[in-house]
């Protein structure tokens, strides 16, 4: 016979989880407030979103509570807090660019906002938790989200790549669950941190059993944050999805993969089981490697970016194999600054977005696009350019940052090897970044036709782009503070 | 006396079948069928572990898996709806406009 449970308010921690319940009830609220209404215009959706997102990221930088909530099921150490900001802020800023020119059909449903909150919800509820059941019912409301808003954008190609990044979706959720069992079945446990423990005091541990966990682990985070044997589907579904929803896609759903991977998988590393190591350190290069050289062959520019994006997937998961606290608030600070360099470049792919394909039967934005796009809009191209040096890792830019003291971090652990490759890596992306500089300053245009570029830009989007090309520029100037807030809430919370 | 290496086992088949499917089949009904019959193996597998623990968690992550499934449903045959009414056909080969 079960005993009534009672417990106190106080316990359960209720602050820890105020974030995810204000966007839970913002997005309800949305979604109320249009069956009401019916007649709520697409900016003021844009903008009550905005508001929600705003306040979360209000509560998530004021909470200094305890870390534990919920019976230890949710879990705000540092890395959440970290992790929690820039999933707000990027959130914030792809969705201001939602107000644009030309007219969308998912922009003008209220459910699209909708999704969106309840997509951060869940990704917030990835990083703040370290219970695998709560990390994948995280994993899972982002996801199927994710897929909804690829769909609305209503054309042949969208519901394509929703499909593709369903079906892989589901498989990756597969992998998830049968490595949590796994686990489970090893250590009689769903929470990392005790996972890790008991592995450590279980000396007759099935070896072969651990493996394969990890194994399938690997391939279901691999597959939210394209690792190499896992990464197909990433330049389809950029191109299929709109250029807004495609950055967003290379940016915070792989951040909310990374903090995963970092609790799960440097608790991993730390049992010195050596054939983990090896096979992470296998994966990291082949996933900066392939994704580089494939980028090498691309035609589309939203292809490129997308397998650039695999690259420095690639590179900034060499920090979990480091493993050192350096490393780690590296992973952060090179995705804030990948963060902004990827947000301008998206949005100027967004802002050429015209009607109808004019320069590819196939792509929107290809190559040949961008010909001579210095003499017909020399403002535009000059920013593009700041962006693709900067993904280059040109040195005053601010990706250039996160590429030396990731580097300097692999030398002072002792992986020199590591270091090389990630130095050789960084020099054949340069190749096709500048592709798309030199075809933008040295080549002829094809046409003198300068509205065709600006179809669908607006004030707002001009905005989003100039505080992305100051970021990128002058990172250097502020990047000290930025390092000591990461690195302060990193070896806060022990990585 | 079936033990839990028995229920193991059994999930690990049922496991194979359904990634084996999700690997050959073209069409994208049977597809969908081949991600469930995945998780509803791992399903069986947290259900026998929990038992043989005595630890509720493996129950309730069974119960999560059953619900998230089911969303994955809704969510999938809505995108198949859609597929369907653009092109009039389910097959995998249909979906190749983009590759490379």
């Amino acid at each position: 016979m079960l005993e009534p449970i009672s417990i106190s308010l106080q316990a359960l921690n209720l602050p820890s989880l105020l974030p995810v319940g204000i966007l839970i009830v913002g997005a309800i609220f949305i979604i109320v407030l249009d069956l009401v209404t019916k007649s709520g215009s697409k900016s003021f959706y844009t903008m009550l979103s905005i508001l929600f997102i705003l306040l979360d990221l209000g509560v998530v930088i004021g909470y200094y509570g305890e870390a534990r909530g919920m019976f230890d099921l949710v879990l705000v150490d540092g890395i959440a807090k970290i992790s929690q900001i820039i999933v707000l802020v990027t959130s914030a800023f792809f969705l201001l660019l939602a107000m644009s020119q030309r007219r969308f059909q998912e922009f003008s449903m209220a459910e699209f906002y909708a999704l969106f909150l309840f997509m951060i919800a869940g990704f917030q509820f990835m990083t703040i938790s370290d219970n695998l059941i709560l990390i994948f019912v995280g994993l899972e409301t982002a996801s199927l989200s994710l897929y909804t808003m690829i769909a609305m954008h209503n054309r042949k190609k969208a519901f394509e790549a929703a499909i593709k990044y369903f079906t892989m979706g589901a498989l990756a959720a597969g992998f998830y669950t049968m490595g949590s069992l796994l686990f489970y079945a090893l250590t009689g446990s769903i929470e990392i941190h005790e996972i890790a423990n008991r592995v450590i005091l279980n000396d007759n541990l099935s070896v072969v059993a651990l493996i394969a966990a990890t194994i399938f682990m690997i391939g279901a985070l691999g597959f939210k944050i394209s690792i190499v044997p896992f990464h197909t589907w990433t330049p389809d579904i950029y191109e299929g999805s709109s250029a807004a929803l495609a950055g967003y896609m290379s940016i915070v759903p792989k951040i909310a993969g990374f903090v995963v991977a970092m609790r799960l998988f440097e608790a991993l590393l730390n049992l010195n089981v050596l054939w983990i190591e090896n096979m992470f350190y296998i994966l990291v290069i082949a996933t900066m490697t392939v994704g580089n050289i494939t980028a090498l062959v691309q035609e589309d520019v939203k292809r490129m970016l997308a397998y650039s994006s695999i690259a420095h997937a690639g590179f900034v998961l060499s920090a979990i194999l480091i493993g050192t606290s350096e490393a780690n608030s590296g992973l952060f600070l090179y995705w804030i600054l990948f963060m902004f360099t990827n947000l301008g470049a998206f949005t100027v792919l967004w802002m050429t977005r015209h009607k109808k394909n004019l320069w590819d039967e196939r792509y929107q934005h290809p190559f040949v696009k961008f010909k001579g796009l210095a003499k017909i809009n020399p403002f535009m191209a000059t920013m593009m350019a700041f962006f693709m040096f900067s993904l280059a890792g040109v040195p005053p830019l601010s990706v250039f940052w996160g590429k030396l003291y990731l580097i300097s971090a692999a030398v002072n652990a002792g992986f020199i090897y590591l270091a090389i490759f990630m130095a050789l890596n960084s020099a054949i992306a340069v190749y096709y970044y500048m592709k798309l500089v030199i075809f933008m300053f040295l080549m002829e245009p094809a046409s003198e036709e300068k509205a065709i570029f600006t179809t669908n830009a607006t004030p707002v989007l001009k905005v989003v782009l100039a505080v992305a090309v100051a970021f990128t520029i002058f990172a250097s100037l502020f990047i000290d503070k930025i390092l000591a807030f990461i690195i302060y809430h990193v070896t806060m919370s022990g990585f | 006396m079936i033990g839990l290496a028995h229920y193991l086992v059994l999930s690990g088949i049922l496991f194979s079948i359904g990634l084996f499917g999700v690997m050959k089949r073209k069409n994208l009904l049977m597809l969908f069928f081949s991600t469930e019959i995945l998780l509803n193996a791992v399903n069986i597998g947290f259900v026998a572990v929990g038992r043989f623990y005595g630890d509720m968690s493996g129950q309730i992550f069974a119960f999560f898996i059953i619900a998230v499934a089911a969303s994955e449903v809704a969510v999938g045959l809505g995108l198949i709806v859609l597929w369907y009414k653009r092109t009039g056909s389910i097959d995998l080969d249909s979906l190749q406009m983009m590759k490379g």
